[in-house]
């Protein structure tokens, strides 16, 4: 079992890593909220922003290339979505090119929104990479059933968790059958696209019914264990005043940058 | 199609999440219902089945590949409420810890890959089904239909969402969304039709489970 993409750098020391998962999670969510209702044209705030989250990112220790990298994530959408934009925007136009044989013209109001969506995707996955990145998935559950998502959620989701670990190992030792069963090195998998499609296919059923028969013993153990629908935990979490002050600062810095935003 | 944030409107990403969070609610009554204390171990591996599921890749055209969504297998095999269920675990996950679709956008994401998809694949399933009997060519043609038209039809909310945020005028991210998707919908049909194929082929009891 090699996974270290799931809790990677939530067991490092630093201040960040001993504040209490609630904390982490209400003060995320306060952050992406206050980029979202931001103005695109804030770009004093957006730079205040980032930089308050280099800051957090360099006293929770972690990795400035290794988040970046991670950070790349939303990149793809907005390529996807967005990157178009300014070339069909209505508005006023900025500047018009003769590209062969189309006339391509740029539009203002289009380019505020590449330029809004990119950044407010961009800076909403930082703070999520530093709240995954210091936060054991354990922990996180913890927190999130004490600020009010269902019980039954979170157990459901310390289930799929737990199992993941299990069923990704499940699925490298069948890729890794399948592979080393594979007679033509130039073509990787071997034969034509439905071949493959097939393969997979056949795959996933074999990794359904694995699972199902799993999810069926690991209920009767649970069952004969006592289980009556219920999980009782202990509520180990404690708020304590390195929070209350963590929580205060940075909301006074939220606050701040979104008053800076409206004077200037 | 994993919305990131920023890319919705504050009324957009409100009404998507209120929508979901009924639809959610709703579906762990459902499930604790017909199921009952077993629900739970259950939703929660079939979540990592789905997880673990699209680590698979498949080569789609010029080099590129993609994997299963899963959302019509879910809703196939175990009913829509349960499929909603498992899709937005999926989602969860996804969203904090990978950071594939945001946290603002969740609401919309459970909406498009969860909602929409495991309903409109598990009433399509039905439907065909219905019109060619009980038999192995319903079953895979009704698994095909369904999971294509999740894909189709979860791509078009997706677009009207954007497009209802301003992010992109409806008149190009309409065609160009769905255009996309009904080409990575046949993937996703044959697929779950070969699943379906397989399942039958083995254990076709667990077709035969009690849809929630």
């Amino acid at each position: 079992m090699k996974h270290s993409f799931i809790d990677r750098y939530s067991d490092l020391d630093s201040p960040i890593h001993h504040l209490d998962p609630r904390t982490r999670i209400l003060t995320t969510l306060a952050f992406v909220l206050a980029v979202m209702v931001t103005p695109p044209t804030s770009w004093l705030a957006f730079t205040l922003y980032a930089s308050l989250m280099a800051g957090l990112v360099l006293l929770a220790k972690l990795p400035v290339r290794y988040v970046l990298k991670r950070s790349a994530v939303v990149l793809p959408f907005v390529l996807m979505v967005a990157v178009f934009v300014p070339f069909w925007g209505r508005g006023q136009v900025m500047g018009s090119y003769n590209v062969w044989l189309w006339r391509v013209s740029v539009t203002h109001d289009g380019l505020l929104v590449l330029w809004s969506v990119t950044v407010k995707s961009w800076l909403s996955a930082l703070a999520l990479i530093l709240l995954s990145s210091t936060t054991r998935f354990s922990e996180l559950l913890k927190g999130l059933e004490h600020v009010g998502v269902p019980r039954v959620m979170v157990m459901i989701l310390a289930f799929m968790y737990r199992y993941i670990f299990v069923l990704a190992d499940e699925v490298m030792r069948m890729q890794r059958a399948r592979d080393s069963r594979d007679v033509a090195p130039l073509r990787p998998y071997g034969g034509g696209w439905l071949w493959q499609i097939r393969t997979v296919g056949n795959m996933i059923g074999t990794l359904f019914i694995r699972s199902y028969e799993r999810a069926e013993r690991v209920y009767g153990a649970m069952v004969a264990r006592g289980f009556d629908g219920q999980v009782r935990t202990l509520n180990d979490l404690h708020f304590r005043r390195a929070d209350l002050g963590f929580g205060i600062v940075f909301s006074a810095a939220l606050l701040t940058i979104g008053l800076i935003t409206r004077i200037a | 199609m994993h919305i990131p944030d920023g890319f919705l409107n504050t009324a957009t990403a409100a009404a998507t999440y209120v929508v979901s969070a009924g639809g959610v609610g709703y579906s762990i009554k459902e499930a604790n219902k017909k199921l009952g204390e077993k629900h739970v171990p259950l939703m929660g591996v079939m979540g990592a089945f789905i997880f673990a599921a699209q680590m698979l890749n498949f080569p789609v055209m010029g080099g590129t590949s993609g994997h299963l969504i899963g959302g019509a297998l879910a809703a196939i095999l175990l009913g829509p409420w349960a499929g909603l269920l498992i899709m937005t675990c999926v989602l969860i996950v996804q969203a904090l810890v990978f950071q594939d679709g945001g946290i603002t956008a969740l609401g919309a994401n459970v909406f498009n890959m969860g909602l929409v998809a495991c309903f409109v694949s598990y009433y399509l399933y039905r439907a065909v089904v219905s019109l060619m009997g009980e038999n192995r060519t319903g079953t895979l043609v009704g698994g095909f239909v369904g999971a294509w038209a999740s894909v189709f039809v979860a791509a078009i909310a997706c677009a009207i969402e954007l497009a209802v945020s301003g992010r992109s005028p409806l008149g190009i991210a309409l065609p160009a969304m769905a255009g996309v998707h009904a080409l990575i919908g046949i993937g996703e049909g044959l697929i779950t039709a070969v699943v379906l194929s397989f399942v039958m082929a083995t254990r076709a009891d667990l077709l035969e489970l009690q849809k929630v």
